[in-house]
């Protein structure tokens, strides 16, 4: 059951958008993600989804991948987008007791839908496209200044990618243990909640056990070799912005400025 | 008839995704009762995969598991009462451990059984004497014990649901010889004692040598060899080749014999081993 957690796997690339920098991505996320909220007019929605085809197409992962990350919170949005659809006020189409459908609900609700969408779909190329370990320490490297402030920052970052590197792991130790103690006769289906409850204490127990004595692992190998945090650490491949990033930006930046300028041309809606 | 059969398994992990792989090949293999068998093969010959197979944790794509002359998968809400008669261990099984007494966690899978209390405590003592074990254990907190201990105590849990297939993975991984010795003397005396058909996991030839009647031998999913321990590893190149060892004695001997001395290569332990050495040395003193 926990193999199938493949969405927003990073998959191995030489792509262009594999081979820019973190920070860049990081930023460029945060900005397409105020880029899709500013998203107005008709004219800037589809510019929007031409842009996000751009960069899946810069990703080069598989679109059925990256609309596989959607997939999950697609209830959310068709319910969002159907209480927008009855709540906005406008020119009423069509009227049923107390539910009206009014021409500008309709586009609202439809927005809200392409809008959520491209958000996922879009946000789901970072973690397609940079390994977790070039993620955490592009975030690093964005946070520095705040070292300032006496915040944590290494030790943070340390942390972050120590638990996404054990995630994959503890989620193959607990597949073991049920196993296990599946074989033991255990059953997890079935019975009353609170059976059901119960059924889990022989798997939850061993997995905090384990998780444990790793962590106590751990901690002695960070320290036999000298770990003491952040303080004049030096990279192995210390992050480098290149010409493409520069490129990038510019890109990104640009295509803000279309979406408010689409915004901003008058159209039927 | 055998005691458990599978027949012409395939298997195969996410299929349809980037991460496809065909870990099981057309895999037929049976155990007779009271039999043991060895499985053994590279890492990534599908071993893990194939003992999951025995007790239903898997379902093959395509194939057969058939237990004492019925298809597992025929009535697949009735697996749960097959698995009290396939035990299965995995490696380091102390990691399933999870209650505060040795008893009460041996007492798991009974429990699931659903024995009574009576019958329960004899088997909870049966089980933890057959591991060598005693009585003073029973209230001790498994998370206290060494290793060996723990190995012990998790094995005595899988074997006081009296299963009829015991099938273990790697049982001896890990432990000092002392705790080693123990471990197999238990599996002889359970063994012994019930007439359970017992699967051992191993890539300790030394292991499978001193146990085992039967050996089969994986490799890339498919079976290679099946046959008695002596036929098998007298095929010495052909292990070799798919990335297996020979038990140290038969190395020996095999290297005397390329060196032009007359031994008989078929011995696999020690023992055997020494007998034939003293053979071959009394008869070169002859004249």
């Amino acid at each position: 059951m926990t193999r199938d957690l493949t969405v927003g796997q990073f998959i191995p690339g030489h792509s262009l958008m594999h081979r820019l920098d973190p920070r860049t991505k990081l930023m460029l996320t945060f900005l397409f993600i105020i880029q899709v909220f500013l998203t107005k007019s008709a004219l800037s929605l589809i510019f929007l989804l031409l842009l996000l085809w751009i960069y899946i197409v810069c990703a080069q992962v598989p679109a059925r991948k990256v609309f596989r990350a959607v997939r999950p919170i697609i209830p959310v949005i068709i319910v969002t987008a159907l209480l927008n659809i009855f709540y906005v006020s406008g020119h009423v189409l069509w009227h049923y007791a107390f539910l009206r459908i009014t021409d500008q609900g309709l586009f609202t609700g439809f927005t809200l839908l392409v809008r959520l969408i491209t958000l996922i779909a879009g946000c789901s190329l970072i973690t397609y496209t940079t390994s977790l370990n070039a993620l955490a320490s592009g975030l690093e490297q964005l946070l520095a200044p705040l070292k300032r402030l006496h915040f944590p920052v290494s030790e943070l970052s340390m942390t972050l990618s120590i638990t996404l590197r054990f995630l994959p792991t503890l989620a193959e130790e607990l597949d073991r243990i049920i196993e296990a103690q599946k074989a033991r006769g255990a059953q997890f289906a079935t019975g009353t909640i609170l059976n059901r409850i119960r059924a889990f204490f022989p798997v939850i127990l061993p997995l905090f056990m384990s998780a444990f004595r790793r962590a106590f692992e751990l901690t002695n190998a960070i320290e036999c070799r000298c770990y003491h945090g952040g303080e004049g650490r030096t990279k192995l491949h210390p992050l480098k912005l290149g010409r493409r990033d520069y490129a990038a930006v510019i890109f990104f930046l640009a295509a803000f400025a279309m979406t408010l300028i689409f915004n901003s041309i008058r159209q039927p809606f | 008839m055998a005691l458990i059969e599978l027949k012409n398994i395939n298997y195969c992990y996410s299929p349809g995704t980037a991460f496809e792989k065909h870990a099981l090949r057309d895999v037929s293999m049976a155990v007779d009762a009271g039999e043991s068998v060895g499985l053994i093969g590279h890492t990534g010959s599908g071993k893990s995969t194939l003992i999951r197979h025995f007790n239903g944790l898997l379902r093959p794509n395509s194939g057969q598991v058939v237990y004492q002359g019925n298809d597992l998968w025929k009535k697949p809400n009735e697996i749960r009462s097959i698995r009290f008669q396939i035990g299965l261990v995995f490696q380091y099984p102390e990691a399933q451990i999870f209650e505060d007494t040795v008893g009460k966690d041996i007492a798991y899978g009974p429990r699931n059984m659903g024995i009574g209390q009576e019958e329960m405590n004899a088997r909870i003592r049966e089980s933890l004497q057959c591991v060598g074990l005693d009585n003073s254990y029973l209230e001790r907190n498994p998370f206290r014990l060494s290793g060996g201990e723990m190995r012990r105590v998790a094995i005595a849990g899988v074997l006081a649901m009296r299963p009829k297939v015991l099938i273990l993975d790697e049982p001896a991984a890990g432990l000092d010889p002392e705790g080693r010795h123990a471990l197999f003397d238990a599996l002889r005396h359970y063994r012994r004692k019930s007439g359970a058909a017992v699967v051992l996991v191993s890539h300790s030839m030394e292991d499978i040598a001193d146990f085992v009647d039967r050996v089969v031998v994986l490799d890339q999913g498919s079976v290679a060899l099946d046959g008695p321990v002596a036929s098998i590893f007298a095929q010495a190149e052909k292990l070799v080749s798919i990335g297996l060892d020979i038990p140290q004695s038969t190395k020996v001997l095999l290297g005397l014999k390329a060196k032009g001395y007359s031994v008989k290569t078929e011995a696999y332990t020690v023992e055997q081993a020494e007998q034939e050495l003293l053979r071959f040395l009394k008869e070169a003193d002859r004249p």
